[in-house]
């Protein structure tokens, strides 16, 4: 019965930026730190003190504008959106309602190799509240008040996404995109990156939207996949038993997996009573500005992922790791302009770089081996003195210990040059040979593919010092004499 | 625009305030003079006016993202009707 629905959905995304002061105050935003010690009058509500805002905050926010492709708004004001409650200090939150910073733009997901162009409505700046501790005491909540006035960027999605599969990857590359400009760190768990999810569904092949429902308290990707998957199925029962949906708030319990817990009914929506923040003066913006910041943004994920797949030839699948974050992408870029072989580069990274950081716990910023080392390793393997295999398992190792020695002196000092010598290996393969005097009668009558058992012999001999080519060549003429 | 008991009893609710009867009658009155007086404005032609939203031509009052200001949580905390050595301390909202 659930094939005959479409589900829809939208998404408010909530990002904390990585400033160092709050966004209308200088308030300390690390994180961490005691109860309300990162507070000034202004986060505390204090009458007749006057918020002003943080520079860092609107430049956030058209960065990630035109990094989405929005247009952004010149001329910007704030506005006060008034509710009740113990962790808003002042009565409201100020935000930016009729005028946000960027309107439009979006974002290409991939979900199941197909791509999709999700549209955003809107990007607005405002401002965090403070946290409310319910469970110490039956007869009392505590405020602690150092996330109040944090900066956040929302972002606001266009109902454009159809299932919960395109929603994580949307969020995934949302994530992806605030990580890349080093705005927010972007972490859902940490309360750095917050979702609310938008759903309804209705008949296939019909256009109007169905009745929505609002879930909170989504706090990583996967719960948001849950989540939407829940509601949707939800929503289709009530549906399909002739029943209607209620326009509502709920919450998403995730150690039940439900979202079964009413916040709001629609006759209790909020009357927030917009209007501008009379406090603060426009904010406007000029050309130069925005060009500046244009032109300073980094090159963006699907640019890197392009130049990556088309001129460098990678797989699609190894153009993703290396685009998964820019210091990766960054890495990579180097390195592939040092050497010739970019798979190799790709290949080092990827298959041995990425596994010795996470096996030490470290991370490319504390990686100080030397671009000119790792092509020259690279080389090495390139021009046969040294097995792929060899370099990876053993020299590698030694290699990121001792980064001021060259590849090449290295693999010489642990005897593990190749050698090519026709000397040096006739006399291994003949000793091969004769050992296995029967294996040598069944390749003659036949079976070719015993080459691989002699050449798996001859390394071993050789204790992988054999250089395969030539080895393979010795072989086969002595085998097909 | 007129003031009635709905709206009355709606911007209680908003305004977290709980009237007597008394008063709700006396504000219905009190609100819907000072509706009457703003009214005047509307026999003014403003189709062509845009709204007045700051008195001063200032702009871009910005400050740099630097640390400076804060108090301490003592001094936080000091004017707080309930609080412990840590937070202020709120009837427990998740009560019903």
């Amino acid at each position: 019965m659930h094939d005959k629905y479409e589900i829809v959905i939208g998404l408010e995304i909530h990002v904390q930026l990585k400033t160092k002061s709050k966004a209308f105050c200088g308030d300390d935003t690390s994180f961490g730190s005691e109860p309300n010690t990162q507070v000034s009058v202004i986060s505390l509500g204090h009458p007749g003190t006057l918020p002003v805002p943080n520079k860092q905050h609107i430049e956030s926010a058209v960065k990630l504008g035109l990094a989405l492709g929005c247009t952004i708004n010149k001329e910007n004001r704030f506005d006060r959106k008034n509710y009740f409650y113990a962790d808003l200090p002042k009565g409201y939150q100020i935000t930016q309602d009729e005028q946000p910073i960027c309107l439009g733009g979006g974002i290409v997901i991939k979900v199941e190799n197909k791509e999709k162009y999700i549209k955003l409505t809107r990007i607005h700046m405002e401002e965090d509240a403070g946290k409310s501790i319910h469970d110490v005491s039956p007869k009392y909540s505590m405020i602690d008040l150092n996330r109040a006035g944090v900066p956040l960027l929302e972002i606001v999605s266009d109902p454009d996404l159809r299932s919960a599969d395109e929603a994580y990857a949307y969020i995934g590359e949302i994530r992806r995109m605030v990580r890349w400009l080093d705005i927010s760190d972007g972490n859902m768990e940490e309360g750095s990156l917050r979702c609310d999810c938008n759903i309804s569904v209705r008949l296939k092949g019909t256009t109007k939207l169905g009745t929505r429902c609002e879930i909170k308290n989504v706090n990583s990707l996967r719960n948001a996949k849950r989540a939407i998957e829940y509601e949707a199925n939800r929503q289709i029962t009530i549906l399909e038993a002739g029943g209607e949906i209620e326009q509502q708030t709920r919450s998403y319990d995730a150690d039940k997996d439900n979202t079964d817990t009413i916040l709001r009914d629609k006759e209790d929506a909020h009357d927030y009573r917009y209007f501008p923040e009379p406090d603060m003066p426009p904010v406007v913006l000029t050309e130069t500005y925005i060009e500046t910041l244009q032109k300073n943004l980094p090159k963006l994920p699907a640019a890197f992922f392009e130049l990556l797949t088309l001129e460098h030839q990678l797989s699609e699948y190894d153009a993703k790791i290396l685009t998964d974050d820019l210091e990766t992408a960054n890495f990579y870029l180097t390195l592939s302009k040092q050497t010739q072989n970019k798979k190799a580069a790709a290949n080092l990274i990827i298959n041995r770089i990425k596994s010795y950081l996470n096996e030490n716990s470290l991370t490319l910023k504390d990686f100080n081996l030397g671009f000119d080392k790792m092509a020259a390793f690279i080389k090495m393997i390139d021009t046969g003195q040294v097995s792929s295999a060899i370099a990876y398992q053993r020299i590698f190792p030694v290699l990121v210990e001792n980064p001021s020695k060259a590849p090449v002196q290295i693999a010489e000092e642990l005897g593990l040059i190749q050698n090519a010598d026709v000397d040096f290996l006739s006399q291994i393969v003949d000793e091969v040979l004769a050992s296995y005097p029967d294996k040598v009668t069944i390749y003659k009558k036949g079976k070719k593919g015993l080459i691989g058992f002699f050449m798996g012999e001859v390394m071993k001999k050789s204790k992988g010092k054999a250089e395969p080519k030539s080895t393979n060549k010795l072989l086969r003429e002595k085998l097909d004499a | 625009m007129e003031i009635d008991k709905d709206l009355i009893l709606k911007l209680e609710k908003l305004a977290r305030l709980q009237l007597s009867e008394t008063e709700r009658t006396q504000l219905t009155g009190d609100l819907n003079n000072i509706l009457k007086m703003v009214s005047k404005l509307e026999e003014l032609d403003t189709d062509n006016i845009k709204p007045l939203i700051y008195v001063s031509d200032e702009i871009n009052r910005l400050r740099a993202d630097e640390v400076k200001n804060q108090v301490s949580k003592v001094e936080a905390l000091k004017n707080a009707p309930d609080k412990d050595e840590n937070y202020f301390k709120v009837p427990n909202m998740m009560k019903k």
